[in-house]
C-alpha cells in the first residue's frame, strides 16, 4: 500500500520543544473536556461519542480551536492502535457463559450479516452516487461494523438492562464483526487499486488466509499470554501492562504475517477475560479505562480530521445512504442472519435498530486515502456523515425503543460495598467483609443462621472493632462487620442480606416476574389443578421448564415469558444453561 | 372493598406463633383453619397446601409467604394470618427466612376470582409498611385489627 501524506501545506518552522509542550497541553485539555462532558451527556441522554466528535470538530480548523490536523498516516496509526485496544477490551468483556445463547447468532451476524449489510448499502450507494460497483461496495464495507460499547453506555446511563440473549449477541457481534468489515475494506481497496482479474476468487483466498491466520495466531498468542499472566511473578500494577503489551504484540505479529490482527487480538481478549487470573479485576479495570481513553482520543482526532464545510455538498446522498443502511440494509441482514436462531421478534427488531456505527467505519475510511485511491476524500466524508447520522438517530432513541419493545429485565441488585481478600489457592475462595448498614435484612438475624448460599461459611463478626466470641450465636446488629468465606456464587445472597431493602425495586421485580415462583420440574397438569387454568391435552404431561424450553428452543434466558390461559410463566433464574426458577404471574 | 376483612376472622389470626419447621408450621396452619371453618378437614388442608408447596415455595421474599390452594367443600375464600416468634427457613426465592404467613383457601370453582384475590393479597403484602405494622403487633387482637383496618 502506498502511503501518502496528505499534510502538504507549507508551515513555519516551529521550535520542537514548544510544539511538544503545546501539543501535550491541547491534547490533555481536550481529553479533560471530554471526560467532564461525558458526565454531562449522561444527564442529557446524548451519546457520549457524539460529544467527543463535536468537541473535536469545535477544536478543529473550522471551529473555535482552529487546530489544523490533516495527517492521514498519523491518524491511521493512532486510529489502528486505539481500535486494537477497544477490540481487546471488548473481547475481555465477552463472557464464555453467555456464548450458549450468543455465539451462533453473533457469528452469523458478523459474517453473513456484514456481507449483506455491505452489499445492500453498496447497491443503494451505486444508484445515489456516480461511483463504480467496487467503489460503492467499498462504502458498504466501510460502514459495515457496529459498535456495542456505545449502545451499552447509553443503556447503562438510562438504567436499563437487556435480556441476556440480546445483550450478549450485540456485544459479541460488535467485537467479531470488526475483523470482517476491516477485511472486506482492505480487500476491496486492493481490488480497486490493482484492477485485478477474478475478484471473487481473490476475495475467498484472502478471506481464508486472513481469518485462518488470525484465528491461529490469536489462539496461540492468547494461550501463551494467559500462561505468562499466571506464572510470572510481578508487581501487581504490572499485570495489566503485561496483558496490554502482550495483546498488542499478538496484534502486530498477526498483521505482519498477513493474518487479521483484529481477529487475533479479539481472541486474546476473550481468552484473558475468561481465564481465572490472579489479578483479573485489575486487568479488567485498567483496560476499561484505557479503552475509554482510546475512544475519546479516536473520536477527538476524527473530529479534528474532518473539514465540516466539505461535508455540505454530500449531505443529501450521505443521508440517503445512512437511511438505507439503518432502515433497509441492517434489518434485512439481521432478519437473514438470525433466521436459524428463532429470536423473538421484539428482540430481533431491537438488534436491527442497535446497529450503531462507531469509530471503526471512520478509521476504515482512511484506507482509501492511504492507498491513494481516487475520490478518497469522498469515502471519508461519507463514512463520517453516516456515523454521525447513526449516532444521532439511533443513539438518541435506543433507550426509549428498548422500553417500548419491553425487552428489558429489572436490574439485578448492585453489590453493596464490601472488602474482598482473595485466598490464593485452587478453590478461588475469598473472605468477604460486609457491613450491616441501616435497613439491611441481616440485622436481627442469628449470625450462624444467615441464609448464605453456594457453600459460603461464616468466619466471624466484628462489633465496634472487636471480634465477637462465639459469633454463630450472636444476632447481627447495626454497624457490625460480618466476615464470610465463599466464592463468586455467594455474592448474590450476601448482596441481598446487606443491601437496605428497597420496596420500589422489589415491587418492580414482582410486577415483572410475578409474585410467586415455581420449580421448573412442576408439571403443567398439577399447576392446572392448583389454579384451575385450562391446559391443552397435548401439554398436560410437560413440566413448566420443558414448556418454556420448547418455546425458546432450549435457549431460554432470564426474562423470557410464555402465557398459558390466564397466567404467565417467566424465567426468573438460570443455573448454567438450565432453568432454575420460574416466576408465576397471575391474571 | 377491603380484601382482608372479608377473608379473616379473629379465630384465624395468630400472633407470634412458636416457629419450628416448615412441615410443623403447615400442620399448625391446617389445624387453626379447620377449627374455625366447619366442613373442611385438617388433613385435606395440609395435603393441598403441601401439594402446592411441592410445585415451588410460596414465599414472596422479604420474610413473607402466602401458602394457597383450592379446597373441596369450601363455599367462599378463607384467609388465615400468622406471624412467627422466630423466622423459619421457607426456601423463599430470596433465601430469607419467613416470619409472616397468610394462608388463602379458595373454592374449587370460580378460579378467575381466586387468581384475582391472590394477586391482590400478594400486592398488599409486598408493602413493607403493612408488614412492619403486622410484625410489631403485640397480640392476636391487635394483629387482626391492624390487618383488617389497614388503609393502603
Amino acid at each position: 500500500m502506498a502511503f501518502q501524506d496528505a499534510d502538504t501545506g507549507a508551515r513555519e518552522p516551529v521550535n520542537p520543544i514548544e510544539l511538544t509542550n503545546s501539543m501535550i497541553f491541547w491534547g490533555a485539555l481536550l481529553a479533560l473536556l471530554c471526560v467532564v462532558a461525558s458526565g454531562l451527556s449522561r444527564r442529557v441522554g446524548a451519546p457520549v461519542l457524539l460529544v467527543f466528535l463535536v468537541l473535536g470538530m469545535l477544536a478543529g480548523e473550522e471551529g473555535v480551536g482552529g487546530l489544523r490536523f490533516d495527517n492521514v498516516s498519523q491518524a491511521f496509526l493512532f486510529g489502528s492502535l486505539a481500535l486494537a485496544i477497544i477490540i481487546f477490551d471488548g473481547g475481555q468483556g465477552a463472557r464464555r457463559d453467555t456464548f450458549r445463547v450468543s455465539l451462533g447468532p453473533a457469528l452469523s451476524l458478523a459474517t453473513v450479516g456484514v456481507v449483506l449489510t455491505a452489499g445492500i448499502t453498496g447497491l443503494v450507494t451505486h444508484f445515489l452516487l456516480d461511483l463504480s460497483w467496487l467503489e460503492s461496495l467499498l462504502i458498504g464495507a466501510i460502514v459495515g461494523s457496529t459498535d456495542a460499547a456505545a449502545v451499552f453506555g447509553l443503556l447503562r446511563s438510562a438504567g436499563l438492562q437487556l435480556k441476556e440473549r440480546t445483550s450478549a449477541t450485540l456485544e459479541v457481534e460488535s467485537g467479531s464483526n470488526d475483523p470482517m468489515a476491516i477485511f472486506l475494506t482492505i480487500t476491496l481497496v486492493e481490488l480497486i487499486s490493482l484492477q485485478a482479474e477474478n475478484p471473487g476468487v481473490r476475495i475467498l483466498g484472502a478471506f481464508a488466509e486472513q481469518m485462518g491466520l488470525g484465528l491461529a495466531i490469536g489462539f496461540a498468542g492468547g494461550y501463551v499470554l494467559v500462561q505468562l499472566l499466571k506464572r510470572l511473578s510481578l508487581p501487581v500494577s504490572m499485570y495489566p501492562l503485561l496483558a496490554l503489551a502482550g495483546g498488542m504484540s499478538v496484534f502486530g505479529i498477526a498483521n505482519l504475517w498477513g493474518g487479521s490482527g483484529f481477529l487475533a487480538i479479539y481472541l486474546v481478549g476473550i481468552l484473558i477475560g475468561n481465564a481465572s487470573l490472579p489479578h483479573a479485576k485489575d486487568i479488567r479495570r485498567f483496560h476499561d479505562g484505557i479503552a475509554w481513553l482510546a475512544q475519546i482520543g479516536m473520536f477527538l482526532m476524527l473530529g479534528l480530521l474532518v473539514t465540516p464545510s466539505s461535508l455540505v455538498p454530500l449531505v443529501l446522498p450521505a443521508l440517503g445512504i445512512a437511511l438505507a443502511l439503518i432502515l433497509v440494509a441492517r434489518p434485512l441482514a439481521v432478519a437473514v442472519s438470525l433466521f436459524p436462531f428463532h429470536f423473538p421478534w421484539r428482540e430481533q427488531v431491537f438488534i436491527s435498530w442497535c446497529g450503531l456505527r462507531g469509530a471503526v467505519p471512520i478509521i476504515l475510511a482512511l484506507f482509501p486515502s492511504l492507498a491513494g485511491l481516487e475520490h478518497a476524500h469522498v469515502f471519508f466524508e461519507l463514512a463520517f456523515f453516516v456515523v454521525l447520522v447513526s449516532l444521532v438517530l439511533q443513539g438518541w432513541t435506543i433507550a426509549p425503543i428498548a422500553r417500548w419493545l419491553g425487552i428489558e429485565v429489572p436490574p439485578v441488585l448492585v453489590d453493596p460495598e464490601h472488602l474482598v481478600l482473595r485466598i490464593p489457592d485452587e478453590q478461588e475462595k475469598e473472605v468477604l467483609v460486609y457491613r450491616a448498614v441501616a435497613g439491611s435484612p441481616a440485622i436481627g438475624m442469628r449470625a450462624g443462621r444467615l441464609p448464605l448460599s453456594g457453600g459460603a461459611q461464616l468466619v466471624g463478626v466484628v462489633r465496634q472493632g472487636v471480634l465477637l466470641d462465639n459469633p454463630r450465636e450472636q444476632d447481627v446488629e447495626l454497624e457490625d462487620h460480618v466476615m464470610v468465606l465463599g466464592n463468586d456464587g455467594a455474592a448474590p445472597a450476601l448482596a441481598r442480606l446487606f443491601t437496605p431493602a428497597d420496596a420500589s425495586s422489589s415491587q418492580k421485580a414482582s410486577a415483572f416476574y410475578g409474585d410467586f415462583v415455581l420449580k421448573p420440574g412442576a408439571r403443567l397438569a398439577d399447576i392446572s389443578l392448583m389454579y384451575g387454568i385450562a391446559v391443552p391435552e397435548a401439554l398436560q404431561a410437560l413440566t413448566v421448564g420443558e414448556f418454556i424450553n420448547r418455546q425458546f428452543h432450549h435457549k431460554a434466558v432470564v426474562g423470557d415469558r410464555v402465557s398459558l390461559d390466564s397466567v404467565e410463566f417467566v424465567v426468573k433464574k438460570l443455573d448454567g444453561d438450565q432453568i432454575a426458577v420460574v416466576g408465576l404471574k397471575l391474571g | 372493598m377491603h380484601v382482608l376483612s372479608e377473608l379473616l376472622t379473629p379465630g384465624r389470626t395468630v400472633c407470634r406463633a412458636p416457629g419450628s419447621s416448615k412441615k410443623r408450621l403447615f400442620e399448625t396452619l391446617a389445624s387453626v383453619v379447620s377449627e374455625d371453618s366447619p366442613g373442611i378437614t385438617e388433613a385435606d388442608i395440609f395435603a393441598q397446601l403441601i401439594a402446592r408447596e411441592r410445585l415451588g415455595s410460596t414465599g414472596l421474599g422479604a420474610g413473607i409467604a402466602i401458602p394457597h390452594c383450592r379446597i373441596a367443600n369450601c363455599n367462599q375464600p378463607i384467609g388465615c394470618l400468622v406471624t412467627l416468634e422466630e423466622p423459619i427457613d421457607f426456601d423463599a426465592p430470596d433465601d430469607l427466612p419467613v416470619d409472616i404467613l397468610f394462608v388463602l383457601l379458595v373454592p374449587e370453582e370460580a378460579h378467575q376470582t381466586h387468581l384475582e384475590i391472590l394477586a391482590r393479597i400478594a400486592r398488599l403484602f409486598s408493602q413493607s409498611s403493612f408488614c412492619e405494622a403486622l410484625r410489631d403487633a403485640p397480640d392476636s387482637r391487635v394483629l387482626f385489627q391492624r390487618a383488617t383496618e389497614w388503609q393502603a
